[in-house]
């Protein structure tokens, strides 16, 4: 057959080469988050029994390698923090796609919103520290991690809300509206239980965020590990979350033991992680069937 | 006849029900007023306390305070007479305002008024400075009832008095004001970080502080000069290893792979991005820095901790974002656009690099930025792979990066040097904000050639 007939199939050596990268640099994506998952959890979970997860944690004393005190304290501030920013979001995304007409207003908190999620976490950080922290005399306290870390997560609770009210049909609102309800009692009603799975969506990322969170919380919430005594009382006193036990387990480890905690602490946030993101896609699903 | 009576019903009942909503707000904001003349803030020191009410706050020259080796007057800040006195007056211009029939005006009034507890707050942290630089250190300011109160009625009454004129409007404005609260934390943020420093800058001299090539927070020298430029050569490492990788992981995802490759890659790449920074940063102290360090052309060069390394973290770690925009500009390029491509008899792979992807150039490109902004602003990661001495950009040298220049430091510092780690945040600040600002450029251009 001869060489340059159209029936030939070509092999063109270029083609093939970039053929062969763009596989290899999906491989490398995959290898490289196995590696790192492999690595932390085969590391990581021996290490996880339930008296760590259920012990207290001191740095004096090496008896107490627990992680308790930092699952309540991420807890605290998870909670505390979407108590704060869900409302906020959330009226936000309904002033924006129900009320607003297009003007200066709109315009200044879409940028706003979109600035907000662009400042990298340090800087939250500097600035939840000068102001919760020194203005408003809360310390380095859970409750001034908790305030900064709402405005934090801010944009993205409005950006997917809003996302999820605007798919809501008008023809749901044309009807209420036609069956003589106010605005108000449409928006709640109808327009927000519609959208409620993107909401869901919204805080499950919210809360992926806040768990993943270290350096907004480093000056703002503190490095304390010790054991809540209350919950008023916890929330003003320092507390470190567990990522940043990982931080400063890591850090300091000198022995292999302290090490060990580290990586329990990883693999703990990993599982912690995997399944937020488990949750997301269960209710995405969800939403795209309903 | 029987509707119009109805009407009248209900219109009778809104009446009423106005009536109560105003009276309550009357009452309200005549506590407030009531509070005025009732301790409002308590100075509690070692072992005697002094209550002060609003009134004495407004009027009192200031205290007298009797320290072991000093003593001396402290006066009460101007902006706390201020905010104490226009709490009161404000609730009484609320009353009047409800009075005269204006309930949007009472309720800014009111709103106003619940603002001025939280100013007395901010501003009562001169009297601890001074009380302090009398060598007096134990002394706490409490806040007692009339503080709450002023704060929770006086919102309570703006409530009250925008719901008279229906829930409707309530509601409008109640979300009008949360929306407005990202418009108001980025002014502070901004605010903050400018003014908090700016004075660092001042005294240090912005050449100096910018252009120095040395740290030396004991002897007061702050340049930041090999931050910034650590900060900069590794953010354009990460983008260097990051970008290729990204982009062809995205060329593979939308173009290439077949669906079973794809449900494997698409939620690692997922994945990827959900893992916190500080796992990163372990798993490049643990991994990545011994790799380095023992790999043998490198041996004896370098501990490990290197720029090199946070080059490494810093490219996986905007992984995650390159593919994701990139995908998304990839599928948004028209299905004709290829089909004429082939039909004119290029290849599949020709197609893709010579007009899927210029035509999805500017959405790549604001990925790639956004990749800028995430490597830029990264913090723990870097922390625990760079090694933080502040060198001179060196790739197997230990460098210390703008964020962990001031994470480093933040907890022991104090005086100029905390100023100083204040103005390596406002430098970096600027630097995101000039990431952002032509993130918006870009993605704006893209809008219009689309629509081109």
């Amino acid at each position: 057959m001869p060489t340059n007939s159209l029936y030939c199939k070509h092999s063109r050596p270029k083609d093939t080469f970039l053929k062969v990268l763009i596989n290899l640099a999906a491989g490398i994506t995959v290898v490289v988050l196995v590696g790192i998952l492999g690595y932390i959890l085969v590391n990581g979970v021996p290490y996880i029994t339930w008296q760590f997860i259920s012990t207290p944690y001191s740095e004096m004393n090496p008896d107490q390698k627990g992680i308790l005190p930092m699952i309540i304290n991420t807890l605290y501030i998870v909670v505390i923090t979407l108590l704060i920013a869900v409302p906020i979001g959330i009226s936000s995304a309904i002033y924006l796609t129900q009320y607003a007409k297009q003007g200066r207003l709109v315009r200044s908190i879409r940028f706003t919103t979109e600035v907000l999620s662009g400042i990298p976490s340090i800087i939250f950080g500097l600035f939840g520290y000068t102001v919760f922290c020194i203005l408003f005399r809360l310390q380095v306290s859970i409750l001034a991690g908790c305030l900064t870390m709402a405005i934090c997560i801010l944009p993205t609770i409005v950006r997917t809300t809003e996302e999820s009210l605007l798919s809501v049909p008008t023809s749901y609102k044309e009807g209420a509206l036609a069956l003589g309800a106010g605005k108000l009692r449409v928006i709640l009603g109808i327009v927000l239980p519609c959208a409620m799975p993107g909401v869901l969506t919204a805080v499950i990322l919210a809360v992926g965020r806040i768990v993943g969170e270290s350096a907004a919380l480093l000056f703002t919430s503190g490095i304390g590990y010790s054991m809540p005594r209350g919950f008023f009382r916890q929330i003003m006193t320092s507390g470190r979350t567990l990522t940043l036990h990982l931080y400063q387990t890591a850090r300091e480890a000198s022995t292999p033991d302290a090490m060990n905690i580290a990586f329990g602490t990883a693999a703990v946030l990993l599982i912690l992680v995997f399944l937020l993101n488990c949750l997301t896609k269960v209710v995405t699903k969800a939403v795209k069937k309903g | 006849m029987q509707t119009s009576l109805t009407d009248e019903h209900v219109e009778q009942k809104r009446a009423i029900a106005n009536r109560v909503k105003t009276i309550v707000a009357i009452a309200l904001s005549a506590v407030i007023i009531v509070s005025f003349f009732f301790p409002y803030i308590r100075f509690v020191f070692r072992d005697t306390s002094y209550p002060l009410t609003g009134l004495q706050l407004a009027t009192v020259r200031g205290m007298m305070v009797y320290g072991p080796q000093m003593s001396g007057l402290v006066t009460i800040p101007l902006l706390t007479r201020i905010a104490v006195i226009a709490g009161v007056v404000l609730a009484l211009a609320g009353i009047v305002l409800l009075l005269v029939r204006k309930p949007v005006w009472a309720g800014v009034a009111y709103i106003l008024a619940g603002v001025t507890p939280l100013v007395s707050l901010i501003t009562t942290s001169n009297i601890q400075t001074a009380v302090t630089s009398l060598n007096i250190s134990e002394i706490e300011i409490q806040y007692l009832w009339p503080f709450l109160c002023t704060l929770a009625f006086g919102i309570a009454g703006a409530i009250l008095s925008l719901w008279t004129q229906g829930t409707e409007r309530l509601a409008q404005s109640i979300f009008k004001v949360f929306s407005c609260v990202s418009v108001g934390s980025v002014a502070v943020i901004t605010i903050y970080i400018i003014v908090s420093g700016a004075p660092a800058l001042a005294e240090i001299g912005v050449g100096n502080f910018l252009f120095g090539t040395e740290w030396e927070a004991s002897s007061e020298i702050f340049g930041i000069l090999p931050m910034i430029l650590s900060s900069i050569v590794g953010t354009i490492g990460a983008i260097i290893i990051g970008v290729p990788v990204g982009l062809l992981t995205a060329i593979f995802l939308s173009e290439t792979a077949n669906p079973i490759l794809a449900k494997i890659v698409r939620p690692a790449v997922e994945l990827l991005a959900g893992i916190p920074s500080v796992i990163y940063g372990f798993f490049g102290m643990l991994v990545i820095v011994p790799a380095i360090r023992t790999f043998p052309p490198f041996q004896g060069h370098t501990t490990g901790d290197s720029l090199l390394a946070a080059i490494i973290i810093l490219a996986i770690m905007v992984l995650p974002t390159i593919v994701n925009v990139s995908e998304t500009a990839l599928r948004a390029v028209p299905v004709s656009y290829r089909e004429a491509s082939l039909a004119l008899g290029a290849t599949p792979t020709t197609t893709i690099f010579k007009v899927t992807v210029p035509a999805a150039k500017s959405g790549i490109l604001s990925g790639v930025i956004l990749g800028v902004g995430r490597a830029i602003g990264e913090t723990m990661a870097v922390i625990m792979v760079a090694g933080n001495v502040p060198n001179m950009p060196r790739l197997l040298g230990s460098v210390r990066f703008l964020t962990t220049g001031i994470a480093m430091e933040m907890s022991y510092s104090t005086g100029l040097h905390r100023q100083a780690l204040f103005a390596i945040g406002l430098v970096l600040f600027v630097f995101i904000m000039i990431v952002n600002i032509s993130f918006t450029y870009i993605s704006k251009k893209g809008v219009q050639m689309d629509a081109n």
